[in-house]
């Protein structure tokens, strides 16, 4: 399980393992990981191999983030309210992956309903990074992160809203890729901010993610913002051809002069940042500083938490306990509902739905609601003017390694704020976004994430191929830091 | 309408949730730091003028499907997760006294 699909499809094809095999394999070093990372909130103990056709995915075993439906498995979404919910129906992504020949093992644990990034809100308890179980592995796709990492197998499918793939495949030291918004059908993804909300991928190498995602996508007609991009070819299309291409990165967030009091292993981010570019530079592409407003840069944050909590608060209005869920107590409709989303909703979800519904309300909505959507417009224009003279944005993942669980190594600073929330610019425009492992600080992996305007994947998973064959961070397993 | 601790109570109520006064805290405490920082959008020159962005994609078009009449789950698929049933429907208290 320490290899990549095309290692393992050729492992298949010549008889050298079994497809049984490797879903015995994945199974049991599931249960491994469930002990030392709480990963999973279900476990397929019963999943049989299958038929090994020329299809790379065929035979091969994989993971589901909890919050995609499967048909007659536990759903939950890591949360109390959906804690014993089978669905009568699958996703499509998942579907569209099934049909591919590969197996799902397990369900990932998820930060509830996809609203945290820490791996700290599933309503089956905290998931701790395989590189260090005191540290943890960011959210929401946080089962998904520790387990591709961990080797029980080499992808497991994710959703990212904010930086939901993103950030834990940085804090784990692999690769995850939110493809353009609509490319993959969000028909059974549990919605948290629709107009956000993208299905994608974790795996340990840039070749698996095309790989993987290429089986997943597709114009669905049970999701209206799907689009159809049967031209596309990713995995096929792939090349290390990148000469002449041309990136930036955002002067504000990442010189290290900008900062009043920068913490020592932010500084190191940095510097290793830096030192990447070094090697994208010498792949041909021309990497240039370009400065974008501070008011813009500041506001990134804001807008992903007015717009993410006003559209959770409607999407989870339907979490009633009457026709799913467990049925609340009291004597009247109204009481059983309460005390089935009193009881099942963490207090984090409970903050964000309050929350949510007063910047919906009437007389708030221009001063919250509305004004970060227009900001959400201001932020994408902003970037969009650059890609017409870029290929892609390149930029440093978070401000250093994975915090401690006991947040006694968390920095709160205004001032590194953007440097923390960036990726939410790749939600708001829909935009291509790959994170790729680029280092270590301190024994523990960091990214670096490259971001493109809509439709380009292509373009974007090219530049992450070829920087990937210059680094040696491919198909890494974590080893944990004593 | 000022965000206070009655106000919180107020729209959890409408939620349909129940919060504990350290929930209610923790809230007003959010808030505060979310109403501070909403003015870095508001005192961005020229904000008001702004189209709201709803949608990622500026070709987005909405386009109506064919009007095809498919098969619906059966009543037992959607009845599988409920917790009480009378016969093809979900039971629920009285609603109309």
């Amino acid at each position: 399980m320490d290899k990549t699909i095309t290692e393992l499809h050729e492992e298949l094809k010549n008889n050298h393992v079994t497809s049984q095999a490797l879903v015995d394999e994945a199974i049991k070093k599931s249960h491994e990981v469930q002990e030392k990372c709480n990963a999973f909130v279900t476990i397929l103990d019963d999943a049989k191999g299958s038929d090994v056709t020329d299809d790379l995915l065929s035979g091969i075993p994989f993971g589901i983030k909890d919050n995609y439906s499967t048909k007659g498995i536990l759903s939950t979404g890591s949360s109390n309210t959906l804690k014993d919910y089978v669905p009568f129906f699958t996703a499509t992504a998942i579907e569209n992956l099934m049909s591919h020949g590969c197996i799902p093992v397990n369900k990932t644990c998820m930060d509830e309903f996809g609203m945290g990034g820490t791996g700290t809100t599933a309503h089956t308890g905290v998931q701790k990074n395989p590189w260090d179980p005191t540290r943890m592995t960011a959210g929401s796709s946080s089962g998904s992160a520790a387990a591709v990492a961990a080797g029980v197998y080499p992808f497991a499918t994710a959703s990212d809203s904010g930086d939901s793939i993103r950030k834990p495949a940085a804090y784990c030291g692999i690769v995850g890729y939110k493809p353009t918004y609509g490319m993959i059908s969000r028909y059974g993804l549990f919605a948290y901010v629709s107009s956000l909300d993208t299905c994608g991928v974790m795996t340990r190498s840039v070749t698996d993610a095309a790989i993987v995602v290429d089986a997943m996508k597709g114009i669905d007609p049970k999701d209206m913002t799907s689009w159809d991009s049967s031209d596309i070819h990713l995995y096929q299309d792939l090349t290390k051809e990148v000469s002449g291409k041309k990136l930036f990165y955002i002067k504000e967030i990442v010189d290290k002069n900008h900062y009043t009091n920068l913490p020592r292993e932010t500084e190191e981010h940095l510097d290793n940042f830096m030192k990447t570019i070094d090697i994208v530079r010498s792949l041909g592409i021309e990497v240039d500083e370009v400065s974008i407003d501070q008011d813009i840069l500041n506001a990134i944050a804001s807008t992903y938490v007015v717009l993410g909590c006003a559209e959770a608060t409607s999407n989870m209005s339907n979490l009633t306990g009457f026709s799913f869920g467990p049925r609340g107590e009291g004597n009247s409709f109204q009481e059983i509902m309460k005390d089935h989303r009193t009881k099942g909703f963490s207090s984090l979800i409970k903050r964000r739905f309050v929350i949510g519904s007063y910047v919906l309300q009437t007389v708030n909505q221009e001063r919250y609601f509305k004004n970060a959507q227009r900001a959400r417009r201001l932020i994408v224009d902003t970037i969009k003017e650059q890609f017409k003279k870029y290929d892609g944005l390149i930029m440093p993942v978070g401000t250093g390694v994975a915090p401690k669980l006991d947040n006694t190594d968390r920095v709160t600073d205004d001032e590194l704020t953007p440097l923390e929330e960036h990726l939410q610019i790749g939600n708001f425009g829909g935009f291509p976004s790959i994170t790729i492992p680029n280092g270590f600080i301190n024994n523990l992996p960091v990214g670096i994430n490259i971001t493109g305007n809509c439709y380009d994947d292509q373009n974007v998973l090219n530049i992450a191929y070829a920087l990937e064959s210059k680094m040696n961070y491919k198909n890494q397993i974590a080893k944990e830091v004593k | 309408m000022e965000f206070n601790e009655s106000t919180i109570d107020k729209l959890a109520d409408l939620l349909m949730i129940g919060l504990t006064p350290e929930e209610n805290k923790m809230i007003l405490d959010e808030f505060a730091i979310i109403d501070k920082n909403i003015d870095k959008i508001n005192n961005i020159k020229g904000i008001e003028n702004i189209k709201p962005m709803t949608h990622c994609l500026d070709d987005f078009k909405c386009e109506l499907r064919e009007d095809i009449a498919e098969n619906s789950p059966s009543i037992d698929d959607l009845l599988a997760n409920c917790k009480k049933v009378d016969g093809r429907e979900v039971e629920v208290p009285k609603v109309v006294e």
